[in-house]
């Protein structure tokens, strides 16, 4: 009985608290998106024609997200049915915008216009490990193209 | 070439759906998922457990007798007075086993415990234990009889096998769907249905027993006085703030007391046996001991 008492507090209080980061975190993502619009990324090796003489420098950004224990129960429900994982979905998507972003942060104070060859790199930090609430790591990173002073 | 970026539009990989409303149909599902394979195999088991011989049963308790003795701190060089209580334990077993027609091929075996608990157990290969904390409280042999031979009723339906054979199936088929899933998955919440159902059918176990213990008494006394003593016991035992811990998986003392009173041989006169005059003599030295 103390068990179910102690795992229903732990599922309430991961519900709440995973629900409100989540909220708080995705209104940041959206309000910095906007703010680092004009920073342009893409995933070609090489820059865009016409661009003239630009510098170049490496710039990253990584994250590491958990998830709560309500969505690890969730997900673990899941996993015994099927379908999508909603709660991993949320997960993965705010990490990956937020190692964008970071990325971004860094080209902009580097004085970039457009970041190129972006890649995105996850990995599992738990690595499947019983009993322990997942988290990922996701890390992106590119070449900044500065514009040249010359 | 001009390059814009564009804005994407919200809710693409993140779906809008409330997470709680998923989440509890998901637990529902799985909740009754599970309550129906448990079910379906509980019914397979008890039903195929039934075909495991006795001698079997007694080869398997054999294994698990060390360790029960052990628990219960069973005396292994046992006193006089233990012996004695045991042996009028024993002859009693017999002489009810006798009237509720236990196949030969069945023998009961009576070990008498010397702890407080008020309880008494049947466990495989027929085995009975009897705890002093019972025999002092037993106002007569009669009292005493129906205890008995609920426990004997326990193993002439075997019930210990069918609910071990029960309790191995059901968790080995726990662990299966643990296995599939994440692992840590519910656990918690898979065990807690586990235990819930288990309880559920002791009961009807219990029930059967009870009816078979009066017919026997029935049989053994001409007479069922005092068969409704023990629940008697136990209601006080559940009132007083200490109840036996074995207490929940039976049905509800009030309904067996009914049951007793109802029973159409409770009209019939007879006069309940006393225990042995020695028994009382045996019990109270040990009370001040402790």
């Amino acid at each position: 009985m103390i068990d179910l008492i102690i795992f229903l507090s732990l599922l309430t209080l991961g519900y709440i608290f995973g629900r409100l980061a989540e909220n708080r975190h995705f209104k940041s993502i959206i309000q910095r998106e906007e703010d680092l619009r004009e920073i342009l990324t893409f995933s070609e090796r090489l820059p865009s024609p016409g661009l003239g003489p630009v510098e170049t420098t490496l710039v990253d950004g990584n994250v590491v997200i958990s998830i709560d224990y309500f969505k690890r129960f969730a997900a673990g429900l899941r996993s015994l049915i099927g379908g999508r994982v909603n709660a991993y979905e949320t997960l993965l998507e705010r990490a990956r915008r937020e190692a964008i972003l970071r990325m971004k942060a860094k080209a902009k104070t580097a004085g970039a216009k457009q970041i190129i060859n972006v890649k995105l790199e996850t990995s599992s930090i738990t690595k499947g490990k019983k009993q322990q609430v997942g988290c990922v790591e996701v890390y992106a990173y590119g070449t900044a193209l500065i514009p040249s002073t010359q | 070439m001009k390059y814009k970026n564009p804005k994407i539009p919200e809710g693409i990989n993140v779906s809008k759906e409330h997470p709680l409303k998923d989440f509890f149909a998901m637990l529902i599902g799985v909740i009754a998922a599970i309550l129906i394979v448990i079910v379906i195999l509980s019914f397979i088991a008890e039903y195929m457990v039934r075909f495991i011989p006795f001698e079997v049963e007694q080869a398997l308790a054999e294994r698990f007798q060390q360790s029960t003795a052990s628990q219960f701190n069973q005396v292994s060089n046992p006193s006089n007075r233990h012996q004695q209580i045991e042996q009028y334990l024993q002859q009693l077993a017999n002489q009810l086993a006798k009237a509720q027609s236990l196949p030969e091929d069945m023998p009961i075996t009576i070990h008498y415990i010397e702890t407080e608990e008020v309880n008494a157990l049947a466990t495989l290969g027929g085995h009975i234990m009897i705890f002093r904390g019972l025999l002092e409280k037993m106002p007569n042999e009669n009292a005493l009889a129906m205890v008995i031979a609920h426990e004997i009723a326990h193993i002439h339906n075997r019930d210990p096998i069918v609910a071990m054979g029960r309790g191995v199936t059901v968790s080995i088929a726990l662990l299966a769907i643990m296995g599939a899933g994440d692992g840590a998955v519910s656990q918690q919440l898979i065990n807690q249905v586990g235990l819930l159902t288990s309880l559920n059918f002791s009961r009807q176990h219990e029930e059967e027993a009870d009816a078979l213990a009066i017919q026997t008494l029935d049989r053994h006394y001409g007479h069922i006085k005092s068969a409704d003593t023990i629940f008697k016991i136990f209601m006080e035992q559940e009132n007083s703030l200490n109840p036996p811990a074995f207490l929940s998986t039976h049905p509800l003392n009030e309904r067996r007391i009914k049951k007793v009173t109802q029973h159409p041989s409770s009209k019939k006169a007879g006069t309940n046996k006393p225990l042995p005059s020695w028994m009382s003599d045996l019990l109270q030295p040990l009370n001040l001991q402790n």
